[in-house]
């Protein structure tokens, strides 16, 4: 790295033996004369996506505009009420039958972020490409990664995962193109070396062998680092020094998540190095990419929670039954209780996340004002496999352009592609058709 | 494609209509309610081109009316599930009329509303545009008639949409338009209310056009004796208040939205049509018809020898009992898509 008195580079590295660490956004980064020019961070887009629908009238708001009291689903969202902006009645009708019969699960992933009615195939699968990844080629040039693709559970490619549409399509948020999703990375380690690393994904016993001489990455860049402190000033070292503690911080659960691999419930399918544990192993994921938008190493996320369709049981929460069994509850109390426990728990592992981006200063506002993270699924009632009325949630104001703190609910049927029009012009990103949508979104109450 | 062995569905019914602006477009409603009840239609799409929330709401009242008494409460399966209404933001209808106030604000002795409504706020309905495209999307090709029975404003604010004309193309058969006279006469006050919308749909529209003008509905009237005395059968019906609100008794009400529907089921049997053509509008408002060997129009003829078929027709089904319909099974659901059991539970 090359330090001067003249401003910090935005996309500038801390390097050292193969390693290379992004830096957060610093004052440094502005130059004096511009301070007054209102130079920005930049603005990110990330969906976070929970599978099998939600308990819905415990995640709608008793009450169109300004959040009051959250429904039970959301009550650990409450600190966070004024960053949110809650829409209702927002459709994919791409996602219905459509005459191709069964497998709303397959089809409400696979057109979630695409609009498109996805080929029912287990073979050549044909979807469209995502506004994720519209996005992602519009600002390619601009981070290290256009894009990171980011999941929980099960990145099979292949294979029938509902009624004959192939698992391509419950297992993907993300279309590079019509043909090719792109899986997200499962593994903590994977994902840390992919973003600080020399793009070399070590194999399980290689880095097993590493293990007992494994320095932190941070050693690996620590001259460039004490170069780089000389330079700030009170507040960036501060920054800098928080930065780097939170990427040490991850490297040391992983490091954790690795040594007790062995010891996890034998009946859980995990590779080798993902934590058991649901909310340690969110908060491995949400971290890093937290840290990868601070250091400006992409703009652009999908986080799928887990697999559209999952079974996985919660026995976290003391929930053997599947999740996806458990969605189809034909109104029975005790399984609607038990969907109900599994969105609240994804719910909470959101507000932590949204916490952490609250927390974060970039120049004069916070991390998350530099965002817009949607949080929702693909179905509203699971039960019944609707694809109407869909649960999201808006968190962040894009830079100011998204008045939160409130519920929208839009007309019936209104195009869930519209909201995507409207985060990819907020991205710079103009489009006049996008899947089945109408037109951008307006985020204002209806009349 | 219909997969082995499945048969294709009777035929989906878009029905865009200015409801509430006299009895015609309810009775319509009820005939393709009953058409639906024998299992010959499927009204697919309901919008109604009045932006008025009371015209919605009079959809709605009617579509909960004719599926039957709901399930009772606590009931274990699917609920059921009252599709969505289309009402036109800017249309050019809008006035509550002496109709809708009949039915909507009918109340029984205890004071409750007569019938229930689930429209009350402009988000409980749907842009109709949208509607109709998402309900064509659903239906096999050229497995569709529209039915107009209002202004033109919503069916040319849906050959708007991206890719809707294509889609038209392959669903819809048949569009047929209950508005005009031919092959000329008077001003029809739908064609009028939105000439813009008629002329637009009338050279745009990419499929066949029927038309049924004011001469067939006033030359087959719905006969008001029906009304007294084949709809007894439900202590409060929506149909027999809109009825006896539109205008005093006794009357027999002009019905070209009747013709249109029983046209868009029953095609064969009932009407004649004329030689093809192709149908303008004039300045003022009113419908020319210009002979053509080529041309994509035609309009409904009266058949003098089947009137009472007709009529009897009318009578027989816009008064038929709701049909309740099934609802322990969605559409298109079939057994694959049955949830496993519950996995037994696991001692830690």
């Amino acid at each position: 790295m090359n330090i001067t008195r003249k401003a910090l580079h935005r996309r500038s590295f801390l390097r050292g033996m193969g390693a290379a660490v992004g830096l957060p956004f610093l004052d440094a980064m502005v130059p004096a004369m511009a301070l007054a020019r209102a130079a920005r961070p930049p603005l990110r887009m990330a969906f976070a996506y929970v599978p099998n629908g939600i308990i819905m009238d415990q995640w709608n708001p008793a009450h169109e505009g300004r959040l009051g009291e959250l429904p039970r689903i959301l009550k650990t969202m409450e600190p966070h009420r004024d960053d949110i902006l809650m829409l209702g009645n927002l459709t994919h009708n791409t996602g219905r039958a459509l005459l191709d019969g069964a497998g709303d699960h397959g089809r409400c992933s696979g057109s979630y972020l695409t609009g498109i009615q996805v080929k029912k195939t287990t073979v050549d699968i044909r979807a469209g490409v995502s506004c994720d990844q519209i996005v992602a080629r519009h600002v390619a040039d601009q981070t290290r990664f256009p894009s990171l693709e980011v999941g929980m559970e099960d990145a099979r490619q292949a294979g029938d995962c509902d009624s004959g549409y192939s698992c391509a399509y419950t297992n993907n948020l993300a279309w590079k193109s019509e043909t090719q999703p792109l899986p997200p990375i499962l593994n903590p380690r994977a994902l840390f070396e992919r973003l600080f690393g020399n793009g070399v994904i070590l194999s399980p016993e290689t880095q097993a062998r590493q293990a007992d001489y494994r320095r932190s990455i941070l050693d690996f860049v620590g001259e460039d680092t004490r170069k780089l402190e000389a330079t700030l000033g009170p507040t960036d070292r501060r920054k800098l020094d928080e930065y780097l503690s939170s990427i040490r911080e991850v490297e040391r659960q992983i490091e954790r998540a690795e040594k007790t691999n062995a010891q996890i419930d034998p009946h859980m399918e995990k590779p080798y190095g993902v934590p058991a544990d649901f909310a340690e192993h969110f908060t491995l994921m949400s971290d890093m990419i937290t840290i990868a938008f601070q250091a400006d190493l992409t703009r652009v996320v999908t986080f799928m929670m887990t697999r559209e369709g999952t079974s996985r049981p919660y026995r976290e929460l003391g929930i053997s039954d599947g999740h996806h069994p458990c969605t189809h509850h034909q109104n029975k109390p005790e399984l609607i209780e038990k969907v109900t426990q599994i969105n609240t728990y994804h719910a909470t592992q959101m507000a932590g996340w949204v916490a952490k981006l609250k927390s974060i200063r970039e120049g004069d506002r916070r991390l998350l004002d530099n965002m817009m993270l949607v949080y929702g699924a693909g179905l509203s009632d699971g039960n019944r496999h609707l694809h109407e009325d869909l649960p999201t949630m808006v968190i962040g104001n894009a830079r100011g352009t998204i008045k939160t703190g409130r519920r929208i609910v839009y007309r019936r049927e209104t195009p869930m592609c519209n909201l995507h029009l409207a985060m990819m012009e907020r991205m710079g990103v103009h489009m006049e058709h996008f899947g089945d949508a109408t037109g951008q979104l307006t985020f204002a109450d209806l009349a | 494609m219909p997969f082995p062995g499945e048969a294709k569905p009777p035929v989906g019914i878009v029905f865009d209509s200015d409801l509430g602006n006299g009895v015609d477009a309810a009775l319509a409603l009820a005939l393709l309610y009953g058409l639906e009840g024998k299992g010959e239609a499927r009204l697919v799409s309901n919008s109604t081109t009045r932006s008025n929330l009371n015209s919605a709401a009079f959809a709605d009242v009617l579509a909960r009316f004719y599926a039957g008494p709901p399930p009772a409460a606590g009931a274990r399966g699917f609920e059921r599930e009252m599709p969505p209404i289309g009402m036109a933001e800017t249309g050019s209808l809008s006035g509550d009329t002496a109709v809708l106030d009949a039915v909507l604000e009918k109340k029984t002795a205890d004071g409750l509303p007569a019938y229930p409504r689930g429209v009350h706020k402009l988000n409980d309905t749907a842009d109709p545009a949208v509607l109709i495209r998402n309900a064509l999307t659903a239906q096999y090709d050229a497995n569709c008639v529209v039915v107009l029975a209002g202004p033109a404003t919503d069916l040319a604010q849906l050959m708007d949409l991206e890719g809707a004309l294509d889609l038209i193309k392959r669903k819809v058969k048949v569009l047929v338009m209950a508005a005009g006279s031919y092959p000329d006469g008077p001003v029809d006050f739908r064609v009028k209310a939105d000439g813009a919308a008629a002329k637009r749909l009338l050279a745009q529209w990419p499929t066949p056009i029927v038309a049924v003008g004011t001469e067939v509905g006033d030359g087959l009237p719905f006969p008001g004796s029906s009304i007294e005395k084949d709809f007894d059968w439900a202590p409060s019906h929506p149909i027999v208040d809109a009825y006896l609100a539109s205008e005093p008794m006794p009357y027999d009400a002009a019905a070209p939205s009747m013709a249109a529907v029983l046209y868009a089921v029953r095609p064969d049997g009932y009407f004649k049509l004329s030689a093809p053509g192709t149908i303008g509008v004039l300045e003022d408002g009113r419908t020319s018809f210009t002979p053509a060997a080529d041309g994509r129009h035609r309009y409904l003829v009266i058949d003098p020898g089947q009137k009472e078929k007709v009529l009897r027709t009318y009578a027989e089904l816009a008064s038929a009992k709701p049909v309740p319909r099934q609802f322990g099974r969605r559409p298109n659901q079939n057994k694959n898509d049955e949830p496993p059991p519950p996995e037994p539970a696991k001692k830690p």
